[in-house]
């Protein structure tokens, strides 16, 4: 008997000493649970503190960096001012390099001779540089960066198989007033819309008949070492008013040696609006005169005189997205000249006057990843006064040329065209048949195009 | 006697240059009526496609500050404006040069990018305005600048920067009660992950192969493998592009196409950030 209450005792004992131990462990436990709960909650502030201690760091260092950049007695080892990547990564030790590769296959009902000497009767004895066959237009390298925060850097140099050239190697000012800015070295003039503009970047293979005759053959256009300031005026649409005084150097309007020092200067003023939300205009006047010695004007001749050439240029762009778009774009070129021809087999002399125009108009259409483009070349439309010792010349048909395009990109860098010109702007009255396949491709952080 | 008048001049309003407009609505909540602003892209553009208007040049020329999203969004563009502006004030380096991404937590940084691999970002994602968070560090580095440009008006920029943050944060609990958590979706382009991060879902897969380049048939036929399996929650898409090729993908696979607005004012009712990201985020839902 003593033995069960003994067991039952220790059995309750236990029960009951369990339970309050379970009780016991149970309080220590919600205890320890409370604490960790408590511990959580302080982890999380303080997280939190460390959270936006850090951002304040960050904002103050983010802030401090463009008055430290600006300071001038801190050059060398300040990094610019956290910009990301503006032209693109760091520019500090490697400038922006592109390479932009334009070749093509040409095929022209004419031979090759015949194409050299197809000039244009009564504008230009130049003819037209392709071949039938591949055709490599160049490898171009463009290379900018800024120099410093005064000056930008723009260098292109074409490379190509008879010799690398400086296209352009010229700076642009940065920091000058409000509106102002000065351009130098050797660039592509903004005389008209085209001049200015590198081939990878046109609408079709070639450029316009207009520019063949008063500027010359190819892209380089007028390409000239020379000073250019430009102003942006505070007017409620964009414009800008520019003039540039220029070496003279192109051969068709100008040439080297036709005075001692620039002898060439130009003047244009381009406007733009918006229309809408998806299209805009730009239009202006730009004019180029200067003194000239040139032989390209006949076969054994050599001028000096004094040449003006005017342009009026329009484009008119609709872009509503990334895929469909139209633009459509034309200039009218005039040039008025007159000096003295020699004649150099003859040793003759002749006072020549000459007052001729042309315009081109072209319009493109984009869907998707295609373009659909169509120009339309003429010279000798409302003017053209060859005239020669007092007599005007009959320079016969007016020169035309029709030309249809079809283009495909596969990204923004790369692109594919085809194209066909028909032309007749030669006096024999030869048709010029011309059909070109044409490959665009760029590598490398190239700059922006202008609009 | 001469009398000699000194008035102190009354300050013109800050012009404000902004590329994006989630950036014209952060600088108009923070600098509500003393600054003028002018957003260079609409809503319904897509912001990698830009090409410079000579508008957009006469704005820049203007501005006391142009602010930009960075991270090479605007490369397309962006130098340009800077130099054609012929604006001194928003040069790089320049105080008016306003960069917001130096103010965010960027991910998917890829260094060694080259474009074989499509139309990548390689200082990182640029598409943080869907980030409460990051968005918070912007505004908070923004307030900084126009206090810096525009000392005068300092303290009425640092509350405005208050209220902001305050009205964040309640926006913040509230969207924290959406069940987005562990949600998975499959997007057009690489624009949500900012978003994934902070609000707890996953992106399970890309109509685009690599960024910037269309889908081809091949892909489309994995992709839709897959979503069957996955089974998705939404494919997401924004208005301006790659909505034909959501829908078609979403009648073979059976996954609902969410169309998520890419920047304020983009649909009707987002006119400013907090009633876009309501509207992205109930989008999601």
């Amino acid at each position: 008997m003593k033995r069960i209450i003994m067991l039952l005792s220790l059995l309750i004992f236990g029960a009951v000493s369990s339970q309050a131990m379970g009780a016991d462990l149970e309080s220590r436990i919600q205890t320890m649970e409370e604490t960790l709960k408590k511990q959580q909650k302080t982890i999380e502030a303080q997280q939190k503190i460390i959270e936006e201690l850090k951002d304040q760091i960050k904002t103050q260092i983010a802030t401090e960096k463009p008055k430290t950049a600006v300071a001038a007695t801190e050059p060398e080892t300040q990094k610019p001012a956290g910009t990301t990547g503006v032209f693109g990564g760091s520019a500090l030790s490697n400038p922006n390099i592109s390479l932009v590769l334009n070749t093509y296959a040409y095929s022209s009902n004419l031979t090759n001779d015949e194409l050299k000497n197809r000039g244009i009767r009564g504008y230009t004895t130049e003819g037209i540089d392709h071949k039938n066959g591949f055709n490599l237009d160049s490898a171009e390298l463009a290379i900018y960066a800024p120099v410093d925060p005064y000056f930008n850097l723009y260098a292109t140099i074409p490379v190509t198989e008879d010799g690398t050239t400086v296209e352009e190697a010229y700076f642009i000012t940065t920091s000058l007033p409000q509106g102002h800015q000065i351009k130098a070295g050797k660039f592509k003039s903004n005389f008209g819309r085209l001049n200015s503009q590198h081939s990878h970047v046109w609408d079709f293979v070639d450029n316009p008949l207009p520019y063949r005759a008063f500027i010359g053959f190819g892209d380089k256009g007028i390409d000239e070492k020379g000073i250019q300031y430009t102003y942006l005026p505070p007017l409620p649409f964009y414009t800008i008013l520019g003039v540039e005084v220029l070496q003279g150097e192109n051969k068709t309007l100008f040439g080297a040696d036709a005075t001692g020092g620039p002898h060439a200067y130009t003047a244009f003023a381009k406007a733009s609006v918006d229309v809408g939300d998806h299209a805009t205009i730009l239009f202006g006047p730009s004019v180029i005169t200067g003194k000239t010695k040139t032989d390209t004007i006949a076969a054994n001749s050599d001028f000096t005189g004094d040449t003006t050439l005017y342009g009026f240029e329009f484009t008119y762009k609709w872009k509503p997205s990334k895929y469909q778009g139209f633009k459509i774009q034309s200039e009218y070129l005039y040039r008025s000249q007159y000096g003295d021809l020699t004649d150099t087999n003859l040793g003759s002399l002749a006072r020549l006057e000459r007052y001729q125009d042309g315009i081109y108009i072209q319009g493109v259409y984009l869907w998707n990843r295609w373009e659909f483009g169509v120009r339309y070349d003429m010279l000798s439309i409302l003017k053209d006064d060859y005239n020669l010792g007092g007599a005007k010349q009959d320079m016969g048909r007016r020169p035309w040329r029709a030309t249809a395009m079809i283009d495909y990109t596969f990204s923004e860098f790369s692109l594919l065209r085809l194209q066909y010109n028909h032309g007749e702007s030669d006096i024999s009255g030869k048709v010029n048949h011309e059909v070109f396949l044409q490959a665009l491709f760029s590598i490398g952080a190239h700059p922006a195009h202008q609009f | 006697m001469t009398v000699i008048i000194i008035s102190t001049p009354a300050y013109a309003k800050l012009n404000v240059c902004a590329t994006l407009p989630w950036i014209g609505s952060l600088a108009s909540e923070l600098g509500k009526d003393k600054v003028n602003i002018k957003v260079l892209v609409k809503p319904s553009q897509d912001p990698h496609f830009i090409e410079a208007k000579p508008s957009m040049i006469l704005a820049a020329r203007d501005a006391d500050i142009l602010m930009y999203n960075g991270l090479d969004l605007e490369i397309g563009y962006l130098p340009l404006l800077f130099e054609s502006s012929r604006n001194p004030r928003i040069q790089p380096g320049q105080p008016g040069n306003f960069d917001c991404s130096r103010f965010v937590n960027v991910i998917e940084k890829q260094p060694t990018a080259d474009r074989s691999m499509g139309d990548v970002h390689p200082l990182g994602n640029p598409h943080y305005h869907y980030s409460p968070s990051n968005i918070l560090r912007v505004a908070r580095g923004m307030a900084q600048e126009l206090s810096n440009i525009d000392p005068v008006n300092g303290s009425f920029y640092r509350t405005n920067l208050a209220s902001f943050e305050e009205r964040l944060r309640n926006r913040q609990i509230q969207w924290g009660n959406r069940s987005l958590k562990g949600k998975r979706y499959v997007s057009y382009h690489k624009l949500f992950e900012y978003m994934a991060n902070e609000f707890g879902f996953q992106l399970v897969g890309y109509v685009e192969p690599k960024p910037g380049i269309p889908p081809s048939a091949g892909h489309i036929e994995r992709l839709i493998e897959s979503m069957k399996k996955i089974r998705p929650d939404g494919i997401l898409v924004t208005p301006s592009y790659g909505l034909d090729e959501a829908q078609a993908l979403s009648k073979k696979t059976g996954v609902r196409v969410i169309v998520i607005p890419q920047d304020v004012g983009s649909v009707p009712g987002t006119n400013d950030w907090f009633s876009f990201m309501d509207t992205v985020l109930s989008s999601l839902q």
